[in-house]
């Protein structure tokens, strides 16, 4: 089916099976690699994006179930955006498979105010896991993104 | 539509593994590849008697095991594996292959074909395949040539055991011994009644670790195609140069014909080493005659390569004052149905298990069995977190029997500087009672120690190894260091920056590192063992001397020899060693066992820190990786099938698990640059295993879940006998 999607503030259109996947729309329709199926199951959040500012896992969202909505990857937040300058200055890092997923959810944390200390951090941060285990760092990161 | 998507390289200082500007191996499309996907085996031992293909579109290609008969046995340290496999020797050995224009065809494909098998009889333990009544996984053994195999391999015929390692320190040798110590021997064996001899008090205990995933959450995802017949892989790998090796000797080419590019890794803690998806993709691009691309699922990631379980029985006695005397080791380590690196696994396993101790004498005995489980190869840790569980609860134990504070027991017997280790090398640039004291004070360990748990190791580096960079110095004034170095997320590309520029007094702007490349940079043994930081330092500064005196290109080539007789464990372990202290804090619940880690600190000895968030970031990530291990983490086999092949029912360790990290780098200015990569990954379960037991328990099996915890509680409590 063809489905028109807003996509970091463009409106694009892709042409794909109704149950399609839309982690996969945004890798394979739009190049927007950024997004990363792991576990495929709602788990580990590599796959997060925001929907209508609100994170979601995209491994487990059928694509046309977004229509309508604002979908915001990583490479729609704006250059100055405080949570990728602190996840960068801090080197809240490894490899960065997990980083854009951590970062859209840190951004909903800190905006609807539940970045207020580690403890909220880390709880907020339950359904994010790094594998290469860089969570002081991203708690370090979120918490001064965050003041 | 691509790159316009992506953020444009503005005045941001954005990290490009922040911002998703990092290609890796999955990202990477080659324009026409066609897709390929496996058909597994259901039952874990067995032949296959049928395959129907019937169902299967006619323009998908279907490579089965008769297909590819004519191909030859691969694997880096023994050549048992197959292309695919006839005779599956796990569940979820490949069998068929499709190869598909789309994802969805391939998957429709490889869904409707139908294996039927012939059944047989598999085993599972690690210690019940060294049994003489246990079903053969390998009929024969047969040791690769290749670069991977840098020991004499002593296979067991007629037995499961693909290697057997073993120390015997001077006046231990001679006796006649059974090659297969298929019984844990008593004490009064003659060979070792002699070790023990001067001991007044003995300890022993039966220690256990389970099969592990690495779980890379980037999966393996390669893509291979021909060129003018030379064949071309990109691949997520740690070991470039050993693929080329394998996949060069599996196709009949000269090395220089393969070309293997290994672009950033979404990790891989030793998933993504020697020949994995590799093999059976280059075959498909070859019988298509198109690109393929090859990118696991989930599930299939839990089983492509695993952690060896192992089995671990040790013996250690003292002097009543705490002077260790001997210690004697039989370990079975699982490989699984194929050896991979597993004898190098069983050989590390064996000296690791041994200790940062000094004693009169020492016996190991580290068998590598096959079983029909899926293969196990390297992980984080190669072997030595197996043992150090067994040997650092046991000195716990041994410190209960001789009333003497553990750190103190410790401290007694701690290698120094010109002691000499159990292969016969002398220790030097020793740090761990530095180590010790300071974990021991991390969890103020002298205002009491209910709860309280230290544990140090030792573990070696790759030895022997050998490092080639090389420094081209570009038009434009800048240089390009290339090196097979990997990324798999530790920081090569900023680690090799930052030592290049350093040893060319330039700004790190001036420096450029590609991927690795095996067409453009120099050989490389691997980048595992936390051995490429240390290793590289050196080769670049060699490098640098070379380009000042020849002016454009410089190479550099650093050579570690070594290595450790099979039969007697003497020679050279390691050129230099990764030591590590760990100290713990817990409460246990008596009612649901479970354990509440109030504190958990590793220190870890790191010479000169090159990049320091890189090297904290590796100390806090072996300690959470390893906090996984010692609570956690386990695959679940019931009758060779794994039950919990998804991160539903394998847990790893999130934020919460990691409120109650500190670590410290202990840095010596000047010295040398000392890996990180592992060094915090084998002393923390058995510091939290310490402090459990502390508390009245006795854990002796990873990882320590609530049930094993409580099935472990002493009655009363543990008190002094
Ligand atoms: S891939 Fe979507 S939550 Fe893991
Ligand atoms: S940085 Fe590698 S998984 Fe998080």
């Amino acid at each position: 089916m063809k489905i028109t999607l807003s996509v970091n503030d463009r409106s694009v259109d892709v042409d794909v099976a109704p149950s399609t996947m839309l982690v996969d729309v945004l890798r394979d329709e739009l190049g927007i690699t950024s997004a990363r199926a792991t576990c495929g199951v709602g788990l580990c959040g590599t796959c997060t994006v925001l929907l209508d500012g609100r994170p979601v896992s995209s491994c487990l969202l059928m694509a046309p179930l977004a229509i309508g909505k604002r979908i915001t990857t990583v490479e729609g937040l704006p250059d100055d955006d405080a949570v990728v300058r602190c996840f960068s200055e801090r080197h809240a890092f490894q490899c960065g498979f997990c980083i854009p997923g951590m970062v859209l959810t840190a951004r909903d944390m800190i905006d609807t105010g539940r970045a207020n200390t580690p403890e909220e951090i880390r709880e907020g941060l339950g359904g994010n896991l790094c594998r290469c285990g860089c969570y002081v760092k991203i708690v370090d990161a979120i918490e001064e993104a965050a003041r | 539509m691509t790159a316009d998507m992506r953020r444009s390289p503005g005045p941001s200082p954005a990290d490009p593994r922040v911002v998703g500007g990092l290609d890796y191996s999955i990202d990477h499309h080659v324009p026409g590849a066609w897709h390929l996907r496996l058909v597994r085996s259901d039952v874990a031992a067995g032949r296959v008697v049928d395959i129907d293909t019937t169902g299967v579109e006619s323009d998908v290609t279907i490579i089965t095991p008769a297909d590819v008969a004519a191909y030859g046995t691969f694997g880096c340290q023994i050549a048992d594996q197959r292309v695919l496999a006839a005779e599956p020797k796990f569940a979820g050995d490949p069998v068929v292959a499709v190869v598909a224009p789309t994802p969805e065809a391939a998957r429709e494909a490889a869904a409707s074909i139908q294996l039927d098998y012939d059944e047989a009889h598999g085993v599972f333990n690690e210690f019940e395949a060294a049994t003489a009544s246990a079903p053969l996984v390998h009929t024969s053994h047969a040791s690769a040539s290749g670069d991977a195999a840098y020991f004499a391999m002593r296979p067991l015929d007629g037995t499961n055991v693909c290697h057997r390692f073993r120390i015997r320190t001077p006046e231990l040798r001679g006796y006649d011994e059974p090659e297969l110590i298929r019984e844990l021997p008593p004490l009064d064996d003659a060979t070792m009644s002699d070790a023990f001899a001067g001991s007044d008090i003995v300890v022993e205990e039966t220690f256990r670790t389970p099969a592990a995933a690495h779980v890379p959450m980037e999966p393996h995802a390669t893509t291979a195609q021909w060129v003018d017949g030379r064949l071309e892989v990109i691949t997520g790998t740690q070991t470039p140069f050993n693929l080329r090796q394998d996949l060069a000797a599996l196709f009949g080419l000269d090395p220089a014909d393969v070309r293997v590019v290994a672009p950033a890794m979404g990790g891989s803690f030793g998933a993504k080493t020697f020949m994995r998806t590799e093999a059976i993709t280059a075959v498909a691009a070859a019988f298509t005659g198109k690109p393929v691309r090859c990118v696991l699922d989930r599930d299939e990631v839990f089983s492509e390569v695993t952690r060896h379980a192992s089995t671990v029985w040790m013996r250690m006695g003292a002097t009543r004052e705490g002077r260790f005397v001997a210690k004697q080791m039989v370990a079975y380590v699982n490989t699984g149905a194929y050896a991979d690196c597993g004898p190098g696994v069983a050989q590390k396993l064996g000296y690791a298990g041994v200790g940062p101790y000094r004693f009169d004498h020492v016996a190991v005995d580290s068998y590598c069995t096959y079983t029909n489980l899926p293969p196990a190869g390297a992980f984080r840790g190669y072997g030595a977190m197996q043992s150090a569980w067994a040997s650092e609860r046991l000195v716990d134990m041994l410190a209960g029997e001789l009333h003497i504070d553990p750190v103190e027991l410790r401290r007694m017997n701690l290698l120094r500087d010109g002691d000499a280790f159990c292969t016969g090398e002398i220790m030097h640039d020793t740090h761990f009672e530095e180590l010790l004291d300071d974990a021991a004070k991390a969890v103020a360990w002298n205002d009491g120690r209910d709860g309280k748990g230290v544990a140090i190791i030792l573990k070696g580096m790759q030895t022997p190894s050998r490092a080639e960079v090389a420094i081209h110095a570009l038009p434009d004034g800048r240089f390009e260091v290339r090196s097979a170095t990997a990324d798999m997320g530790q920081g090569a590309p900023e680690a090799l920056t930052r030592m290049a520029a350093d040893v060319l007094g330039v700004p790190p702007e001036h420096i450029v590192v590609p991927p690795p490349d095996t067409d453009l940079a120099p050989y490389d043994t691997r980048t595992t063992s936390s051995r490429s930081t240390h290793m590289m330092s050196r080769a670049l500064a060699a490098a640098a001397d070379d380009l000042r005196a020849n002016g454009t290109v410089g190479h550099g080539r650093i050579v570690n020899d070594g290595g450790l007789d099979p039969d007697t464990g003497t020679g050279v372990a390691s050129s230099h060693w990764h030591q590590g202290a760990a100290a713990a804090h817990v409460d246990v619940d008596d009612e649901t066992g479970i354990i509440d880690v109030r504190s958990l600190y590793a220190t870890s000895y790191a010479g000169r820190v090159v990049h320091r968030a890189a090297a904290e970031l590796q100390n806090e990530g072996s300690m959470i990786m390893s906090l996984g291990t010692a609570l956690f983490e386990e695959l679940t086999y019931v009758d060779g099938q794994l039950v919990n092949p998804n991160l539903s029912e394998y847990n790893i360790a999130s934020a919460l698990d990691g409120a109650t990290i500190h670590h410290r780098l202990l840095e010596t200015p000047g010295a040398e640059v000392h890996g990180l990569g592992e060094t915090a990954v084998p002393p923390v379960p058995p510091a939290l295993g310490n402090a459990v037991a502390s508390l009245g328990y006795h854990p002796c099996r990873l990882p320590m879940t609530p049930e094993r915890v409580l099935a472990s509680r002493v009655h009363p409590r543990q008190e002094a006998p």
